[in-house]
């Protein structure tokens, strides 16, 4: 029979000093839990670990291999030595949770961070009846959109694989604001849960996460937190909330190419972390760099044409409201003021002396994701 | 020794676990508490796939007086049905009541509740969320006990139920994570543990710690137990492993196909056909694969055919089920039938309950798996049971609540704590000739062959007495892990002594019914015998640790029995 090795994390916190590896032979058969199973039954007694459903409904037995965040139950003892050919398996607890033993942390904190953002269905009383025996109707295609999110099954995956949980104690967690956005996008929720939740995302984080996608990858069940993260944030700025340096980030960017074509690192600092010294700063730096500098990228031909598109990309993404027209508008007024006449004029003019837009344009396409 | 104090404790956080806190905390300011083994999201609800029963208002040309009827059928008349009948009426409302909280069922293009056919029902009315409806009902339960503050004793372990014969005072149980048994007082206990099909360790769909935790503590506790010797077998577990593939398969229009390709159910139930009730057609195929038309190399398997569904059904109606077969059988249902077998799932029998869940100690409910109230009888109707478990939950709860708003407070003794303490510690102190292990795949091996899907005399008293010689040598069994947190080695061999004590509580009853009657199929009384059986087992355990059985009488409503045909 085909055998593997096992380095499983070893700490009893009663008595050891300090965790250790402990060694043991299984066979390359079933998946990894059935070698942990193998081990208690045949070898040792007193390891200890979570596992109950064995069929990837319970989310209780993930854990690391080699690093990487794996469900037991889900990971084929064939794939994993496949995988490390002749290297050695070490099975460690979940990142970012206290071990209470060998293999088992505590799950509580995480669970207590997802309490704060309402993971729960508040109901509207004008969508979804009081009367028990009345049934509140739902059309296949609303459910499209939390279709991913119901699968969560707090297994901690993500939460163990976050960066953000690493940076920051608040972070609530990748798999906390999925649970949370499933019910944003549930037409039976009612109005002011919504925006509370967006309340409490944002102090638990939301704007933390650097979006490496580390969550959507190791989530056994295809939930894509990350994304759900970047559409909390949307629905965050729609609401109002743009008083978070994330916030005003996105703000600046939509503004600012829409306005110009591009974003502008010399205004960034003082737009989005209230930073006034900067502009000047880097103007120095810049100057004394020999790198060209300009306040505002001077308009050319087609950039009228540009905003057309632009807002036809932003209007397909739902997104046309983050553009906030004021802010826009006094963009345009600096523009004006710079080059001594109004936004069209200089557009125009800049198309009388022949300039070439097609660069600028592909340039803002590349931007933008190439579309 | 920490003495907790409650006035209602809920054992087990399952389905019925959940709903019965959730109506428990809306309903009262008493002080509530649900303790489980594991967390709450965990528990086996969360594998139930295929759906759950209950006539809509939609349904059109169904009544609940129709699932009434099929739920008797197909509990071969041994269901009491003034229970069945609370429990397809209640169907409705608690449908309701689940999806307005967030369950998401699938819906038809109308926006109403989409319902499968399922076995042994004579109309479409099983309401489901794609094959994961348990665990989306079990997620969405959890969701709302945190939105009411539910307080929650994860990984807690019961131990003994204290009571004074006359109504229930406390629990005694063992702190997982820190270690240590604690003496709970309250005046209303629900136990909500589960079923116990683990007894047959070997091949079953349930899950490592489905075994039977709240029932043995009944039985410990002098309480009788009703109706063990019927055991669901799933007519379709993975050959290899023996996990589930959602009766929704058939229902979806999957074929069973013994090595010749055949359809064999046209012999056995011709006008349902795959459709049939699990009993009728799990003996079907344990007959195909003991007559020698199994399929594989050691044809000790069928084949489920789904490739006639095509892919973009199977991705839509059965994702988790493509996904297991894959993972767990090597299999890909679009392309190749999947190898399944029967497989030890559910127990109809359980503690002795009344139709609002009482036991015969006052203050003390049980509900859901463990539960025997009856209205499974002698064979289950797939997606009945999340039925079950909710409709129980839900009156558990009303009944606690009313009992334990007037009860008195309660005295339980510290006796039975220091009793539960000795017990651990002369586990961890006992000579170890004898491996958990090793003697709960002895038992689950014996369970199998002598109390599996087909029984006889002989044979079944082999198997009782090598249960016995188990349950003797168990006394040897020893935990070796000695420390107070997390100590799974010690929950692992409490389990598999509550699987021991049930053991021989399935067994005597099986050996004592002389007739065939729904999962209970005996070789040598094939036919059903109502003048002799139409009756419900009752055992119990005595203080010396004999097992006592007796009987008592079925209700019978508006069906009488009938000859059963498909």
């Amino acid at each position: 029979m085909e055998t593997a090795v096992l380095q499983v994390f070893r700490y009893d916190p009663e008595k050891d000093q300090a965790p250790y590896y402990k060694e043991y032979e299984v066979p390359v058969e079933g998946t990894l839990l059935n070698a942990l199973l193998y081990i208690k039954d045949n070898l040792d007694p007193t390891l200890a670990f979570r596992a109950f459903c064995r069929s990837e409904v319970c989310g209780s037995c993930s854990m690391k291999v080699n690093g990487k965040t794996k469900l037991a139950c889900k990971t084929p003892m064939k794939e994993l030595v496949e995988t490390w050919k002749g290297k050695p398996l070490r099975i460690e607890p979940l990142n970012h949770m206290k071990v209470i033993k060998d293999l088992v942390v505590d799950i509580d904190k995480p669970i207590e961070k997802m309490k704060t953002l309402i993971p729960w269905l508040v109901p509207d009383p004008r969508v979804v009846p009081t009367d028990p025996m009345h049934e509140s109707i739902i059309y296949p295609e609303e459910m499209e959109a939390y279709k991913d999110q119901i699968h969560c099954m707090l297994c901690f995956s993500c939460y163990s694989a976050c960066e953000a949980v690493a940076d920051n104690e608040r972070y609530r967690g990748p798999f906390a604001f999925s649970k949370a956005y499933r019910f944003q996008v549930d037409r039976r929720d009612i109005e002011t849960a919504k925006e509370k939740r967006i309340r409490y995302a944002i102090s638990g984080g939301l704007w933390s996460c650097v979006q490496c996608q580390k969550c959507l990858y190791v989530c056994p069940k295809g939930v894509k937190p990350a994304e759900d993260i970047q559409n909390l944030r949307g629905q965050a700025v729609k609401k109002g909330f743009t008083d978070k340096p994330g916030a005003k980030k996105l703000k600046h960017f939509v503004d600012w190419i829409y306005a110009t074509g591009q974003i502008n690192r010399l205004y960034l600092p003082e737009e989005v972390y209230g930073n006034k010294e900067a502009r000047e700063k880097l103007t120095k730096a810049y100057t004394e760099m020999g790198v060209e500098v300009w306040e505002v990228p001077k308009p050319t031909k087609g950039l009228m044409k540009f905003r057309d598109i632009y807002l036809e990309i932003l209007s397909k993404e739902d997104k046309a409201l983050d553009l906030d027209y004021s802010h826009v508008r006094k963009i345009d007024k600096m523009v004006s003021d710079i080059f001594k006449a109004d936004i069209c004029t200089i557009v125009d003019k800049a198309h009388e002396e022949g300039r070439s837009s097609r660069g600028l344009i592909s340039k803002l396409k590349g931007l933008l994701g190439g579309q | 020794m920490v003495e907790l104090d409650y006035d209602i404790v809920i054992v087990g956080g399952g389905g019925a676990g959940l709903y019965a806190a959730l109506w428990a905390a809306e309903n009262t300011i008493l002080k509530v508490a649900v303790m489980t083994k594991v967390y709450p999201t965990r528990s086996h609800t969360g594998a139930a796939e295929g759906g759950i029963n209950a006539v809509l208002t939609h349904s059109v040309g169904d009544s609940p007086e129709a699932h009434a009827y099929d739920t008797v059928k197909g509990s071969d008349f041994l269901a009491d049905q003034d229970a069945v009948d609370i429990m397809c009426k209640m169907g409705a409302a608690v449908i309701y009541d689940i999806a307005h909280r967030g369950v998401p069922f699938s819906r038809r293009p109308d926006g109403r509740i989409a319902q499968r056919p399922f076995g042994g029902a004579s109309f479409p009315r099983t309401c489901y969320a794609a094959d994961k409806t348990g665990f989306y009902i079990l997620q969405t339960l959890y969701e709302q006990c945190l939105k009411n503050n539910v307080t929650f004793l994860n990984e807690w372990f019961l131990l003994s139920i204290i009571h004074n014969g006359e109504k229930v005072e406390g629990i005694t149980a063992w702190d997982i994570r820190n270690g240590g048994v604690h003496l709970i007082k309250t005046k209303a206990v629900i136990l909500a543990t589960g079923g116990h099909a683990r007894v047959y360790w070997n091949r079953t769909s349930n899950a490592l710690g489905n075994t039977g935790d709240g029932t043995a503590a009944a039985l410990r506790a002098g309480l009788p137990l009703k109706d063990m010797e019927f055991i669901q077998f799933h007519p379709t577990g993975l050959a290899k492993t023996g996990i589930l593939v959602t009766e929704g398969a058939r229902g979806e229009g999957g074929y069973l196909r013994n090595k010749d390709g055949e359809r064999f159910m046209k012999r056995y139930a011709p006008e349902k056909m795959e459709l049939a009730p699990r009993d009728i057609v799990a003996r079907a195929i344990q007959t195909e694969i003991d007559e020698g038309r199994g399929c594989g190399p050691n044809g000790d398997y069928i084949c489920l055919d789904l490739t006639h569904l095509g892919e973009e059904k199977i991705n839509e109606r059965l994702p988790q089920t493509r996904e297991h077969a894959i993972l767990y059988e090597g299999v890909d249902p679009v392309k190749e039938p999947i190898p399944i077998a029967p497989t030890a799932h559910y127990s109809m029998g359980g503690i002795d309950a009344d139709k609002f869940g009482r036991t015969p100690i006052k203050g003390l409910y049980a509900a859901g798996e463990c539960a025997c109230i009856s209205v499974h009888g002698a064979n289950r109707l797939g997606g009945n049971s999340l039925l079950d478990v909710l409709v129980y939950g839900r009156l558990t709860a009303l009944e606690a609540v009313k009992y334990a708003d007037e009860a008195p407070e309660t005295n339980p003794s510290v006796a039975k704590a220091k009793d539960d303490e000795k017990r651990i510690l002369e586990l961890m102190e006992a000579d170890g000739k004898e491996k958990v292990a090793d003697l709960r795949r002895e038992l689950g091996n014996v369970m199998m062959k002598h109390f599996g899907v087909f029984r006889e005399e002989k044979s079944m008293k082999e198997g009782l007495e090598k249960i016995m010689e188990i349950k003797e040598r168990a006394k040897h069994v020893k935990v070796y892990d000695t420390s107070k947190k997390f100590n799974t080695d010690l929950i692992t061999a409490l389990e598999f002594l509550n699987l021991v004590d049930l053991a021989p509580a399935i067994a005597v009853p099986a050996i004592e019914r002389k007739e065939s009657r729904g999962a209970h199929a005996r070789k040598d009384y094939p036919k059903r015998d109502d003048k002799n059986f139409l009756k419900h087992s009752v055992i119990k355990r005595k203080e010396d640790g004999t097992y006592e059985l007796s009987w008592k009488p079925v209700t019978i409503t508006k069906f009488p029995p009938e000859e059963r045909k498909y």
